[in-house]
């Protein structure tokens, strides 16, 4: 077994109000994949942030190759090898990617100037290498995020890394992105280059890793080989105490009543004209219809334009007894729906508001909540009181301000008051994306417990096996269009994943 | 606002007087004696505090018309010109009805000072709302266009047809009371404080508060939430021209008796000011205030007695800005780094 290269011990990071790490430690071989997994807000971005220099630790020990540090600089992190790829890429976007490359470590010519064919030369050499396929004169603005974080993996080994620490990379990939970022990795392992994956996806460590390790409330819980470990197994030990991911469906029964009944929707997207081309489909009372898609074909517009976030150029929407189509957000909701909105920061929240206040984003036009124009300070704390008990978000105080939630507890806030309103139709958009396990186990149990009492959901999501757990039926779109109509017993990823990307089923 | 930033807008006021002193002391003359006589300017005997209640009230309205304004993300650059419409329409109102009780004559004075102010703001709000036009360039040449409307209106009809352009005197029964005789502070004061109550009230505890935050602090959730987000932007800024006119009319009503062209030296940006340095939270908005107002107040006492000008108070009001924008300065950070052990 070879020496570690990168030991971290004792590692203490207080933050205002917060101790973000306590105890944490890690080790890193020369040329494994190491995971490092853990709720939302469990300190793992904390401690690579810590290695590479961002954050001093309050107490501990770095050792990188045999040389001990209280603390690191970015700069001192670099010259020792240490890259990081953050979760949002830092690119200068209207500099081309070869500049952005060599931005700060410009090889240079006399009279100062960049020597840019000897950089292109160099950046070459990784581009073959490691099979990092980037088109290096465009700018940044003009690639796509998995190009860019290409570019990012590159910029890191440009600089001279040979530990590579990776933020959550695939939250923002599409799976074949996902893929394709796993093969460029294990050529880079395969090299001698060693990996921090920083991830909340258990099946991404099952795949990539060697080792892998847990923490936990800021603590270290364990550090295990992938070889003798499992799924449930590292998510008990994430959470704490066993998850059920896949929500046993209590068979709701018959499906009732079509509520919402979308009619050849034709719909513009902010770049193209007619993103959704002739949309049909019904929504019943008490089932879960479940829209499965490879991100961006059509998704979302198709979800905001039924919330009367987004203009509808033809076709009907009918909910109830009207119709909604073109109608203003209140209007439509008036009318009997409730949505979780796909970007919980954009839409979803008012990070400047307390959780209560968030809380009551619908209610608050209501009595007890208000009497007339005045706001029941009273009322709106029971209120949230209840909601936050009902949905475990935590910290639990209605006045705590929700910039300090975690991704999960602020999703939770979300849908707390979307699914408080009991509409009769509940569009979830992505419910559960970028939420810690836990989080999503608890989410998914409400939407269920949703559909039991009768309302009709339209579940968006980019996750197959969260679409397979929990819908009645699965509509599948591509390219703006619904390609394919199944009942969940017949569907599996494998048919699923034909339609997603444009095929026909037998 | 949490604790830390409350801290630092305590540091700003310390750091700014002590930049204060160190020029008062390049100047030549005591610090300790400086300071000491400008807080007696500010504070000492009835007329020196007369003179600082009497510019805390329009420096009050000022301020809390433009958080307001900014609580549905409108920079209102604009309130200096809401204060000339109300005070003249005061002043109409108040010199063209007689034979009305006293305080219905002032509330209707008050109106229609508040009514005049927020038809004003009412024009670069919708501008912004609903075609996306820059509320600073407009505000900022609406004021022009405001001021000269008095201008005309002192210089013509509203003449008082004396040498000076002012209007005709206000019907007694629209004064308000001096309250610290032999200084100018009125019962405007009570107006204004009342109004500060009202306006948190509306902002933090009411339901139109509520859209008007959420759509000052994150557009997207209000349209989400289904606030609408182009009217509610409206009458914020509606709201916050009311306070601007009512400034004015409180200027009129209990300073002059009577509308005089161009009275106000820039009342509105000072109350801009303050409502910047308290980052537009309405508890900070009346201590910022009434610390400027001191301040404005007491560099008269310290010119008189020290000669040190006034305008040195102006200084450090700037310093305040500066130090207020660049916060970041007193976040220090712990520990060594970078040091192999």
């Amino acid at each position: 077994m070879s020496q570690p290269i990168v030991v971290m011990e004792a590692i203490v990071k207080d933050f205002p109000n917060v101790r973000a790490v306590d105890g944490g430690r890690f080790d890193l071989r020369a040329g494994e994949v190491h995971s490092l997994i853990g709720e939302n807000g469990a300190g793992k971005s904390t401690m690579m942030k810590t290695l590479y220099g961002l954050y001093a630790p309050e107490e501990g020990r770095i050792v990188v190759r045999g040389r001990s540090f209280e603390a690191l600089t970015p700069a001192g992190a670099i010259s020792l090898g240490i890259g990081m790829v953050h979760q949002e890429f830092m690119l200068v976007r209207e500099l081309t990617v070869l500049e952005n490359i060599i931005l700060g470590f410009e090889p240079r010519k006399s009279g100062g100037r960049i020597d840019f064919a000897e950089a292109e030369g160099r950046v070459r050499r990784f581009i073959d290498d490691y099979g990092l396929h980037i088109q290096l004169h465009k700018k940044v603005n003009a690639i796509s995020v998995g190009e860019a974080q290409r570019v990012e993996i590159i910029k890191a080994l440009y600089r001279g890394a040979e530990i590579l620490i990776l933020d959550e990379p695939t939250a923002v990939l599409t799976p074949q992105e996902a893929s394709r970022l796993f093969e460029i990795l294990k050529t880079l392992t395969a090299s001698g280059k060693s990996v921090v994956f920083i991830t909340h996806k258990l099946r991404e460590v099952m795949a990539l890793s060697d080792r892998v390790t847990v923490m936990r409330q800021g603590r270290h819980v364990a550090t295990v080989d992938v070889s003798a470990t499992s799924i449930p197994d590292l998510a008990r030990l994430m959470v704490g105490r066993d998850v059920f991911l896949g929500v046993s469906r209590a068979d709701g029964g018959a499906a009732g009543d079509v509520v919402l009944s979308v009619e050849d929707v034709f719909v513009p997207s902010d770049k193209e004209l007619s993103k959704l081309r002739g949309v049909s489909f019904e929504l019943r009372r008490g089932e879960i219809l479940g829209l499965a898609g490879i991100d961006g074909n059509g998704q979302s517009e198709l979800v905001e334009a039924i919330a009367g976030l987004r203009p509808v150029e033809g076709g009907r929407i009918r909910l109830g007894q009207g119709e909604i189509q073109n109608r203003s957000p209140l209007e439509v909701r008036a009318a009997g729906l409730a949505h979780i909105p796909e970007d919980r920061n954009a839409r979803g929240l008012n990070r400047a508001m307390s959780i209560e206040e968030n809380l009551a984003g619908m209610a608050f036009r209501r009595a007890p909540l208000s009497r007339g124009p005045l706001l029941v300070v009273g009322a709106l704390r029971r209120f949230a009181r209840r909601l936050i008990e009902t949905f475990d978000i935590r910290p639990a105080r209605p006045e705590a301000p929700a910039a300090h939630l975690s991704g999960g507890n602020a999703q939770k806030v979300v849908v707390a008051r979307e699914v408080d309103e009991e509409a009769q139709v509940l569009l979830a958009a992505q419910p559960t994306r970028g939420v810690d396990v836990g989080s999503i186990e608890n989410i998914r149990r409400e939407l269920v417990r949703a559909r039991d009492r009768g309302t009709a959901i339209l579940l968006v999501s980019a996750d197959l096996e969260e679409i397979l757990s929990l819908s009645d039926r699965i509509a599948v779109m591509y390219e703006g269009q619904i390609t394919g109509l199944l009942d969940a017993e017949g569907a599996d990823e494998e048919s699923l994943g034909l339609l997603m990307t444009g095929g026909a089923l037998p | 606002m949490n604790k830390s930033s409350t801290l630092s807008t305590l540091v700003t006021v310390v750091v700014s007087l002590l930049f204060g002193a160190v020029v008062v002391a390049l100047l030549g003359h005591s610090p300790a004696e400086a300071y000491r006589e400008l807080f007696r300017g500010a504070f000492w005997g009835r007329f020196n505090f007369g003179g600082t209640l009497e510019r805390f009230v329009p420096l009050l309205l000022t301020a809390l018309a433009f958080a307001v304004s900014s609580k549905v993300a409108v920079f209102n650059v604009g309130v200096e010109g809401e204060l000339y419409l109300g005070a003249i329409a005061a002043a109409w109102v108040g010199a063209a009805l007689t034979g009305v009780a006293a305080p219905i004559h002032i509330g209707l004075c008050l109106m229609a000072a508040m009514a005049v102010g927020g038809a004003w703001a009412a024009i670069p709000g919708a501008l912004k709302a609903y075609w996306r036009v820059n509320e600073v360039c407009v505000t900022i040449l609406a004021n022009y266009v405001a001021i000269y409307i008095t201008s005309y209106l002192v210089g013509y009809p509203l003449s008082a047809g004396t040498g000076v352009p002012q209007t005709a005197a206000l019907a007694a029964t629209a004064r308000l009371a001096r309250i610290l005789p032999p200084s100018r502070a009125n019962s405007g004061l009570f107006i204004a404080l009342a109004a500060l109550l009202v306006t948190w009230w509306i902002v933090h505890r009411s339901t139109w508060g509520y859209k008007m935050r959420a759509v000052g602090e994150n557009a997207g959730y209000a349209e989400h939430v289904g606030i609408r987000s182009r009217v509610t932007m409206v009458w914020g800024m509606v709201f916050s021209g009311a306070l601007g006119g009512m400034a004015g009319a409180i200027e009129v009503m209990g300073l002059y008796g009577y509308f005089l062209d161009g009275f106000s030296p820039g009342i509105a940006f000072d109350g801009m000011l303050a409502a910047l340095i308290a980052r537009n939270d309405i508890r900070l908005v009346p201590l910022l205030a009434f610390f400027l107002a001191a301040l404005k107040a007491g560099s008269l006492g310290m010119e008189r007695f020290t000669g040190i000008p006034k305008s040195l108070v102006d200084a450090i009001i700037a310093m305040f800005i500066l130090l207020a924008a660049m916060e970041g300065l007193f976040l220090f950070r712990r520990g060594a780094r970078g040091k192999e052990a």
